[in-house]
């Protein structure tokens, strides 16, 4: 469309967001290698010099290792579970016809309905009999039972699939399991890339959950890692800047790596419905 | 027993998501309503009070105050985000879509901010905003406007604006891409003949993109409208659990951390022993909110489609 060279203001916005952003991480990642002095009292200066001492402090002194891993583990394995659970429940509802079907599928949907907060009293109270406060099961449990928006993505691509695939390896004597996890759980994996995107970003940014299920420590994901240092700036500037460059850059740099394959794969998560 | 089940193979596959979400998903929503009618704080002797934890919400004067404090911080939230900032979600989707030069940096960079977890956010705000550290003031006093130095994050008056601004910036990609992605679900023939008629740039915009798109419209302001009532993480982080200076960026899910789980004695002894009871009271009244403004706009632009 030959039109669209004029949009001058468009473009300057366009370009004035993106360099603000890359500003600002640039300035993040800059500070974090200067002394915490330095950086209190001699902000926009040239530094005296450059060390990798915040660094060491945070791995060292502090364990943030721990805490890395932490979100980590609790990204991997709440992943793991929805897959499992919804790809079932999604083979189950899409797959098989049976009285109440409608009716389950409304009950799994639901869920998409309520705010987080409206049940967390009652969650907490559940976790806190079980045991988990301070587990990182608790953040797990919790959040892998949130599969309403996986199933529905997953019911409709198993509904789609034809029947024939299905049919032949019956004959050839394959039970229904070994037909669901040998053939039609592969054929959706490109669906569960997609799914597992949307659902990296949401698990890895949690703050609520954590917020109220881990308050030790060395249970701590990254997020509640990070504001132990960010509430006392003048006190811990130096490992506020570190924690903050390890929370965000080998994330973004994983994203820029592979922003085409995930944002279209959050795009086509948006118009599965 | 064994022979039912093995008779219905779909009730294998449902059964463990369906025991999972049931237990943690369902279930906490009808115990919540229960538990708003009792007297505890999870801990001791329950005590069944009907209704007055509702009434005590709206009849204790400082409950109430917080409460709709809390509220009109919210709708504020959602004027703003549903009324500004999806315009301009639209607007970047459409110059990203038309494929204006540089739309992929354009579309990552503004996509970025997603994967930029809420606390460093926060902090980022402080490295550029802040009254002492943070470099916007110095760029000030080096151009010589010093005297316009303050700290932007707390403008007396205006601090739900910055959580708006800071909530912007963050998630300003999200609805975006959703809207690219509905566009590209247009047919191209309907905008080369609209581009062949000529119709302008903005015309197209206007008058073949919108309305194509206005179920998509629907759903993301109905996802905006219930994000920015359930807003937490920059109201707690910027303000701390008292949501700033005289709860001044004070939102709902705040005021209802505060009360249940609770770290301070504003509140006085009569509520932290109903710690349980007065917090779920809140997230049912919130969810009441919430859910019937939903039905009633879901109900309208139905209407208005049929």
């Amino acid at each position: 469309m030959a039109d669209i060279k004029k949009l001058y203001v468009t473009k300057l916005i366009l370009w004035i967001y993106s360099s603000f952003t890359i500003l600002i991480l640039g300035y993040l990642i800059w500070n974090s290698f200067r002394t915490k002095q330095d950086v209190l009292s001699n902000t926009l200066g040239w530094p005296k010099s450059f060390t990798l001492d915040s660094y060491i402090k945070i791995f060292r002194d502090e364990h943030f290792g721990i805490n890395i891993w932490n979100s980590v583990f609790i990204l991997i394995m709440t992943i793991l579970i929805i897959v499992a659970l919804a790809s079932m429940v999604a083979y189950g509802l899409g797959r098989y016809s049976f009285k109440f079907k409608q009716g389950v599928m409304l009950y799994f949907l639901v869920g998409l309905m309520f705010p987080v907060q409206l049940g967390v009293v009652p969650v907490f109270l559940i976790i806190k009999k079980l045991g988990l406060i301070n587990s990182p099961w608790s953040v797990i449990l919790v959040l892998s039972a949130g599969i309403s928006m996986a199933v529905l993505m997953l019911s409709n691509f198993f509904a789609g699939l034809p029947n024939a695939l299905a049919e032949s390896a019956r004959i050839d004597g394959a039970g229904e399991w070994k037909v669901f996890y040998r053939i039609m759980f592969p054929l959706a994996s490109p669906v569960i890339v997609s799914l597992c995107i949307v659902l990296s970003v949401n698990i890895w940014n949690q703050f609520f959950l954590p917020l109220i299920m881990l308050q030790d420590d060395s249970v701590k994901t990254i997020p509640l890692a990070v504001i132990k240092y960010t509430s006392n700036i003048l006190l811990n500037m130096d490992k506020a800047l570190a924690t903050s460059v390890m929370a965000t850059i080998p994330v973004l740099i994983l994203f820029f790596i592979f922003s085409e394959r995930i944002i279209s794969g959050v795009a086509s998560g948006s118009v599965k419905e | 027993m064994l022979q039912w089940f093995g008779k219905k193979p779909y009730l294998w596959f449902i059964l463990p998501g369906f025991i999972l979400y049931s237990i943690f998903v369902i279930y906490p929503i009808f115990s919540a309503a229960q538990l708003s009618l009792f007297h505890s704080n999870g801990f001791g002797a329950k005590v069944f009070v009907g209704f007055d934890n509702y009434i005590e919400l709206f009849t204790n004067s400082e409950l109430k105050r917080q409460f709709l404090n809390a509220l009109k911080n919210n709708v504020i939230l959602v004027v703003l985000n549903v009324g500004l900032l999806i315009p301009v979600q639209l607007y970047f989707a459409y110059v990203i879509y038309t494929r204006v030069k540089g739309y992929r940096i354009f579309q990552t960079m503004i996509f970025a901010p997603q994967f930029i977890t809420t606390s460093v956010i926060v902090f980022l705000a402080t490295l550029v905003f802040d009254q002492n550290i943070g470099i916007f003031n110095e760029l000030l006093n080096i151009i010589g406007l010093g005297e316009y130095a303050r700290n932007w994050l707390g403008i007396p008056g205006y601090e739900v604006i910055t959580l708006f601004i800071i909530n912007a910036w963050a998630g300003v990609g999200f609805s975006m891409i959703y809207f690219v992605a509905a566009m590209k679900m247009l047919s191209d023939e309907v905008m080369e003949a609209s581009y062949l008629d000529g119709a302008g740039y903005w015309r197209r915009f206007f008058s073949v993109i919108i309305p194509q798109i206005r179920s998509s419209i629907v759903n993301i302001a109905m996802i905006s409208y219930i994000a920015a009532m359930t807003l937490f993480d920059f109201s707690y982080l910027l303000g701390g659990v008292s949501g700033g200076i005289n709860n001044s960026m004070d939102v709902m899910t705040l005021f209802f951390y505060r009360i249940t789980f609770g770290t301070n004695g504003a509140m006085g002894g009569s509520v932290s022993t109903n710690s349980v009871g007065m917090g779920t009271t809140i997230a049912c009244v919130m969810f009441a909110i919430i859910f019937v403004v939903a039905l009633i706009q879901l109900r309208l632009t139905y209407k208005e489609e049929n």
